[in-house]
């Protein structure tokens, strides 16, 4: 749900530093904002999940990892790592660069 | 049980298979797009709107709108069957899930229409 309404959101940001010079120097500032950075943040985090959970059933339909209940479940949790350790990296990137 | 009158594909396996086309779809723009903003730091506008302006990139980003409205369409669909059902809250449910449904399409189609602008309007 939160993916639905956040492509909205990455649309807006889109548009903005397309439409000029000042639309593009408005969406850095946007990005220096509080409020703006944790509802980017937490776009972000949310597509970063879903994108390495996606991938992760994309690599099952290839038919790795589809032995047993252990594996399905380790490779579950390898994806929440995963998803974890880029979601620090988005972290990084909104909030510090 | 739901029919599928509002879901996107002819049937769930066709539901299935453009999901999973669309997400090689967006997991390459995905991964284009974070290597060319680790690639380019300190990006200018110049340089945004060139990228954004040429035609292989607006052909990929259409291509992308397009795989996401799709992706949107079928998880969001899914999502609705599986909460707003009759045997969930009862027989309102299913007037409740079209409105909600022809909500999403819409949204969704006003979506890929704003993307066109965006990526034709530069």
């Amino acid at each position: 749900m939160i993916l639905f309404f956040s492509v909205a959101i990455f649309l807006w940001l889109l548009e903005g530093s397309l439409s000029s010079e000042q639309g593009f120097a408005d969406v850095k500032d946007i990005f220096a904002n509080p409020l703006c950075q944790f509802v980017i943040w937490g776009s972000l985090a949310a597509l970063a999940y879903h994108a390495v959970a996606g991938i992760r059933h994309l690599i099952m339909d290839l038919g790795y990892g589809e032995d047993s209940f252990e594996t399905g479940r380790a490779t579950a949790w390898v994806a929440v790592v995963v998803a974890a350790i880029i979601i620090v990296l988005v972290t990084g990137w909104v909030y510090l660069w | 049980m739901v029919t599928n009158v509002t879901s996107l594909g002819r049937s769930g396996l066709s539901d299935w298979l453009i999901a999973r086309v669309s997400a090689y779809v967006m997991t390459a723009y995905l991964i284009f797009i974070v290597g060319y903003l680790m690639l380019t730091p300190e990006l200018s506008y110049t340089q945004w709107a060139a990228l954004n302006s040429s035609l292989p990139m607006r052909m990929f980003s259409l291509l992308t709108i397009l795989s996401i409205a799709a992706h949107a369409w079928i998880g969001m669909w899914c999502v609705l069957t599986d909460y707003i059902t009759v045997r969930l809250i009862g027989p309102k449910a299913t007037a409740l899930r079209i409105i909600f449904q022809l909500g999403m399409i819409a949204i969704t189609l006003l979506y890929v229409i704003w993307a066109i602008d965006i990526l034709w309007g530069i």
